[in-house]
């Protein structure tokens, strides 16, 4: 039997606590929004795969949240192997999460060299308090040059942004993943996924 | 960390790493610290490359190793069996989602001073130079027996009682020689000495069964190997235990482990803060005075810039010398692996040796090892202790795992942490707890 498998991109999230990258991930698996009193952090988001329909090709956007091990600054460096994008989340209203997003970035770069950068402000909707600029903003894009692909901004509260930047997202990774995958085929340097083994020969073969 | 927890997990050792998960999943609340500013402890893969030579104190790399963070080195070196209980672990704990593997390439067993590919089907052994002709039919015959073997099913045991029945004696029923034995009982059955020849049978059988299983997953060997190396495992497992609410915090000093006057474990104080708890888990370096000092494993990573010779140049493999061959009690193991794992940086490789100390001289002890590899770059040779816990924890609520040994695969490994487990919570792990769905839904 044989499927045409739709290509899949790892997409990650960073930044710090609390900019909302975990809200952004609840409006990509489900549309919804949870205020900061009824949710409990990032508990048991791990990924979500999502389809998209682009220039006529068909991609998955597998996205992953961080677990909130980014609030004692010890996210795993696996977090960041075989991503194909990362998004940096910091919040317009706070001038901290946005002096920090240069350290996230190079993370990123060092773990993940490959990922194609985004960099998006959000809380939009926090409209008079919003600290940084648009300015600001292309400031940052210059000085770390060619490094970061777009910028986006966003509102989880309202909704505002965030497909448009999922789906800006999935058109440029499908013109990159094109050439990722012939290279892939080339070099057939594909690693082995495990997945379920059926229960019946599990240990009872042996045990019982 | 000014908080109760149910239990503080110390170390982030692929051990602790997986208590530390299952615990989270169980639902307790979990603290889980590391003196160091990575993941792994002793169980890391070390990056980059000029880190290695930092801990080794050795000049830095000169510009023909590539670039530094092409490297992951492990420190310790291991491979997961296709069909045993890690892989069971990661698939019933869904941590098989942040990884990938490749499969190793070729297992070898030295005997009188060269290498031969371990047979493991009856077409292989028939082709083997390891034995002679009527050898060949007899370890086919042997094969064949193990394979129809069912321990519930006393038809499939041809006389030989599973528990009743040592090993040695059904070598001798099936006529095999002191070579034949010697293979099967190390390169298949993976016993470190000879001590299970006079044991009941069913352990190698059902070790040998594993062997075989674990080979008819993937292919060429039994064995699996993480791409970017084994420290991608205990980083896993610190995601699950993250995902289901434990705390992690890096590179936290334990100044010190506080006691009720019953001696039971009430906390841990760490830079002037307490951190209250009801159990505490931890490898032996955190309690040095709770654990004995059993043994010492000597464990040398060289890098080459080849394969090792007359493996058919394969990018990954291990070899297996037993005991015997080189007059000594316990087995000798290289596993190698290379730039195909991204481990290393294009066209390099790094093998491990690594075997239990037994003598004063344990660089003499791994010679004949060393001089299979050939020319080797750089090389480190470390000697640790072996420690096991003084106590099972029950009056000090302080679980302690056993150092990792010189096993070449996780078997040990998973057996100790299932005990820990046990030993913990009173219960089996119940793997059902588990949510399979964690994020896997798709639209």
């Amino acid at each position: 039997m044989t499927t045409l498998k739709i290509p899949e991109q790892k997409v990650i999230l960073c930044g710090e606590y609390g900019v909302g990258k975990s809200s952004l991930f609840r409006r990509f698996t489900s549309n919804i929004y949870t205020t900061a009193t009824d949710r409990q952090s990032t508990l048991g988001l791990d990924h979500y795969s999502k389809r998209y329909h682009v220039a006529g090709k068909d991609l998955k956007l597998q996205l992953w949240d961080t677990g909130g091990m980014e609030r004692v600054a010890s996210i795993t460096s696996s977090y960041y192997k075989f991503a194909d994008a990362a998004i940096l989340v910091f919040s317009l209203d706070s001038p901290e999460s946005f002096n920090m997003v240069s350290q996230h970035l190079l993370d990123i770069v060092s773990y993940a060299e490959n990922a194609k950068i985004y960099l998006c402000g959000n809380k939009s909707d926090l409209k008079s308090l919003i600290q940084v600029t648009d300015s600001d903003m292309a400031a940052f894009c210059e000085q770390c040059q060619t490094l970061v692909a777009a910028t986006f901004k966003s509102s989880c509260k309202t909704g505002e942004g965030v497909d448009e930047m999922f789906s800006y997202i999935a058109m440029q990774l499908v013109d990159s993943n094109r050439s990722k995958f012939e290279l892939e085929k080339l070099t057939e340097n594909n690693g082995i996924k495990i997945t379920h083994f059926e229960e019946s020969d599990d240990l009872n073969k042996c045990s019982c | 960390m000014d908080e109760e927890y149910d239990a503080i997990v110390l170390g982030t050792g692929l051990k602790e790493c997986i208590i530390s998960g299952m615990l989270s999943v169980s639902g307790k609340k979990v603290l889980h610290m590391d003196r160091n500013k990575y993941y792994g402890g002793e169980s890391a893969s070390i990056t980059p490359l000029e880190e290695l030579f930092t801990k080794y104190e050795a000049p830095a790399p000169n510009e023909s190793y590539g670039r530094g963070r092409d490297w992951n080195v492990d420190l310790i070196p291991k491979f997961l069996m296709a069909n045993g209980q890690l892989v069971k672990l990661l698939i019933h704990t869904g941590v098989t989602r942040y990884l990938e593997f490749k499969s190793v390439e070729g297992s070898y067993v030295y005997k009188g001073g060269k290498i031969s590919k371990v047979p493991v089907d009856e077409r292989e052994a028939l082709a083997s130079d390891l034995m002679g002709m009527f050898e060949k039919r007899r370890f086919k015959n042997f094969l064949v027996f193990v394979q129809d073997y069912r321990e519930d099913d006393p038809k499939t045991w041809k006389d030989v009682d599973p528990n009743n029945t040592n090993m040695a004696q059904v070598y001798e029923k099936f006529g095999l020689d002191k070579n034949t034995a010697d293979f099967t009982g190390h390169a298949l059955a993976l016993h470190r000495d000879d001590e299970y020849l006079t044991k009941p049978c069913y352990d190698t059988i059902r070790r040998i069964k594993l062997y075989s299983d674990s080979l008819a997953r993937y292919g060429k060997s039994p064995y699996l190997y993480p791409m970017y190396g084994l420290g991608e495992l205990p980083q896993g497992f610190a995601r699950l235990s993250a995902i289901y609410g434990g705390t992690y915090m890096l590179d936290k000093p334990i100044d010190e482990i506080i006691y009720d006057d019953n001696g039971k474990v009430v906390g841990v104080k760490s830079g002037g803060e307490m951190a209250r708890c009801k159990q505490l888990y931890c490898d032996p370096t955190y309690v040095p005075d709770r654990v004995d000092k059993v043994s010492k494993v000597v464990r040398c990573v060289c890098l080459m810039d080849h394969p090792i010779p007359n493996t058919k140049d394969a990018l990954s493999t291990q070899i297996i010398i037993p005991q015997k061959q080189v007059n000594r009690n316990s087995d000798i193991y290289i596993s190698m692996v290379s730039y195909t794992h991204q481990v290393a940086a294009k066209g390099w490789f790094i093998a491990m040796v690594s075997t239990t100390v037994e003598t004063n001289n344990p660089e003499a002890e791994i010679k004949p090892a060393l001089d299979l590899l050939g020319p080797i770059k750089q090389k480190f040779m470390t000697v640790t202790d072996f420690y096991t816990p003084k106590e099972d924890g029950r009056d000090s609520q302080v679980f302690i795992s056993k150092s990792y040994d010189a096993t070449t695969h996780f078997e040990t490994t998973c057996l100790d942490v299932l005990d820990v487990y046990r030993r913990g919570t009173g219960e089996d792990f119940d793997f059902s707890k588990v949510r399979h769905d964690l994020g896997d839904e798709e639209q």
